[in-house]
């Protein structure tokens, strides 16, 4: 805007309300005389409850320059559906929008109620996709993809998923938030295109997959906790004994990789908890590795490897 | 780098936000102003140093924030109301005995009105939803003494739907665990009494590996660490009775290194610029740990123990025992 709002003849008609007016402020903000003008006049607009096409111009000032004005972006909303404006318009500049603050909650929000006005999945993954690339770990942005994925539930854009979490992984097998995605999309009974064959295949597939991974880079937190958390997904009962014993979890294979840096915490972590499993005859077993976690490979959490020990003692001495 | 934590200081940098004209931190932007006042307020508390900010204003600004419209507080004057701000100003209205200047009935209406069909809480009109807003609905209702106006079963199923694999929960039904929402999950069971819902091992352990080599925690796996999970997961810690499972000297050596020795406050990590947010959040995880010379904390609300306690809304969280100065 060349002009300020107080001296351009199209505002003239709006009494700007301002912030600070017979009130005695704790901490009082100090705004740009733009940021001022444009939350001044907006008040003055929600005073006479316009809904225009110069509000929008007046929203998109003060989301721009103040991306967490809710109320900006949810009078905006409202502007939208009263004077039928173009939805895909919005869209196209929300874009620019989430690029510029991916991290503000308001713009998710926004892309959602534009979403379920306009029904259109396939770009909106594609876009979300693109936000990823420069910030795989951004928490709104995979959440606003699970709820794009429930929402819809079209067995395409399921479908899509394995890949594109396989091209993540690749760049980071360690992006919590890529596999706590491949847990959704495998286990996550909002699918409802998915058969009962899919789900047991999905829990086959889902283990060799998360021991591969561990194989190529063991310390991995992330894939330890998903193959605990495939192991004992609740579509497929699996007995905890049988997980560290059967083939079904086949401990030797595949076998670590080159260049994987051994020992590995997470490993003896799980070797402990397999002889654990067995009972009174795994019990020493288990505490030579808890000790060794407590004293070498692990020792800033040497309370909870002591903890586990006591705890398994006295629950062997109990049965 | 100091070894200590410099009370004075931090005092006294909580009293000078309301005077520095150019200070456009984030914290202090009008859209998160009612609460920066809580957090200025709780870190001053625990650190019995109340008096710092005065009552009378306070309690005057506060009121300033009502929303006469929606029946709620928003966190500035002439500001929308909004479930965070409404329970900053509960929060604060309670920890100055003037809890009796608000609306009860209207508050609760408009905490109530919030809620979803599936049991998730909206913020506002906007219709945002998240369990941050939940956990504000029922602390919200709780110190009004108006839980049992709350759908309990409702908002019980919606937390155990957000329970993930690694016994964390996140932000939605199907959300990745994040330490800030294993939280108000947490803390929203515990005012429930319904713990039973958290799978109590998986879960003390997903936070217990929370800690890093520095001694920091960090919000979920592979992230950096940050002083403000000091209180997402140590207060999530100790509402399960777990807080021995961390390394407690490391975890206190490395949020003091996160303080600010010349302008006082506390950073996110060493070396950053602090914030109030950081400030509260850094001395309310050395409460829970014992600090020497501190108040304790109730972790379920984020408030003086003793009030939490004369309110008759203590639950069986547990701290690390008071260290002697």
């Amino acid at each position: 805007m060349a002009l300020k709002l107080p001296e351009r003849p199209e505002w003239t008609d709006v009494v700007p309300v301002p912030q600070y007016e017979n009130i005695q402020p704790l901490a009082p903000i100090f705004y740009s005389p733009e940021y001022k003008d444009a939350t001044d006049y907006f008040r003055g607009i929600v005073k006479t409850g316009e809904k225009s096409p110069r509000v929008l111009e007046l929203t998109e000032t003060i989301i721009r320059l103040n991306p967490a004005h809710y109320s900006a972006w949810q009078y905006r909303y409202e502007t939208l559906i009263t004077i039928s404006a173009s939805l895909e318009l919005e869209l196209v500049l929300t874009n620019a929008l989430t690029k510029a603050s991916p991290k503000t909650y308001q713009v998710w929000h926004h892309r959602r109620l534009l979403q379920t006005a306009l029904c259109d999945p396939v770009p909106e993954l594609a876009f979300n996709e693109e936000v990823l690339k420069a910030d795989a770990k951004n928490y709104h942005t995979w959440s606003h993809r699970q709820w794009l994925l429930v929402h819809f539930d079209q067995a395409e854009l399921w479908a899509g998923e394995l890949s594109f979490v396989e091209r993540l992984l690749a760049e980071d097998v360690r992006n919590n938030s890529a596999w706590h995605h491949r847990f959704f999309i495998s286990f996550e009974t909002g699918n409802t295109t998915r058969t009962r064959d899919d789900a047991d295949e999905a829990v086959r597939r889902e283990l060799a997959f998360a021991k591969e991974r561990i194989a190529l880079a063991p310390n991995n937190a992330s894939a330890w906790n998903y193959l605990r958390g495939a192991a004992f997904a609740e579509l497929y009962v699996v007995d905890a004994v049988e997980v560290g014993t059967d083939d079904v979890l086949d401990l030797e294979n595949p076998a670590p990789s080159e260049g994987a840096e051994l020992p590995c915490a997470a490993a003896i972590e799980f070797m402990a908890d397999v002889h654990e499993a067995r009972g009174k005859e795994g019990l020493s077993e288990a505490v030579k590795y808890w000790r060794s976690l407590a004293h070498t490979h692990d020792t800033i959490r040497k309370s909870y490897w002591e903890f586990r020990i006591r705890d398994a003692v006295a629950n062997a001495g109990a049965t | 780098m100091s070894d200590t934590l410099l009370i004075d200081l931090h005092v006294q940098y909580i009293r000078n936000l309301g005077n520095n004209k150019d200070d456009l931190s984030y914290h202090m932007t009008a859209h998160r102003l009612i609460n920066g006042v809580y957090w200025g307020l709780t870190a001053l508390c625990i650190m019995k140093h109340k008096e710092a900010l005065d009552a009378q204003e306070t309690i005057e600004y506060v009121m300033s924030c009502w929303d006469d419209e929606a029946g709620a507080f928003g966190p500035h004057p002439r500001h929308d109301a909004h479930i965070l701000s409404t329970l900053s100003a509960i929060q604060i209205l309670a920890t100055h005995d003037a809890l009796a200047r608000l609306n009860a009935t209207r508050v609760v209406d408009f905490v109530l009105n919030l809620q979803q069909p599936s049991g998730v809480f909206a913020g506002d009109a906007f219709g945002e939803t998240d369990t941050r807003f939940l956990y504000c609905a029922v602390s919200a209702l709780s110190l009004l003494g108006a839980l049992d106006r709350l759908d309990r079963e409702r908002t019980v199923s919606y937390l155990a739907s957000c329970r993930n694999f690694d016994g964390g929960f996140g932000r939605v039904a199907g959300a990745e665990s994040h330490a800030a929402q294993v939280w108000v999950c947490t803390a929203a069971l515990a005012i429930l009494d319904r713990l039973d819902v958290v799978d109590v091992p998986t879960l003390g352990w997903w936070l217990a590996e929370r800690q890093l080599p520095n001694g920091g925690l960090n919000g979920r796996p592979e992230k950096l660490e940050d002083v403000c999970y000091s209180h997402w997961v140590l207060s999530s810690m100790a509402i399960l009775n777990k807080l021995t499972w961390i390394d407690s000297s490391a975890l206190t050596r490395f949020i003091l290194s996160a303080q600010d020795p010349e302008g006082g406050g506390i950073a996110d990590r060493p070396g950053d610029m602090a914030d109030i947010f950081h400030t509260c959040f850094g001395v309310a995880g050395l409460s829970l740990l014992g600090y020497p010379g501190l108040d304790d904390l109730d972790p379920v609300y984020c408030m003086p123990a003793s009030l939490i306690e004369r309110m008759g809304l203590k639950t069986g969280w547990k701290a690390l025992p008071r260290r002697e100065g």
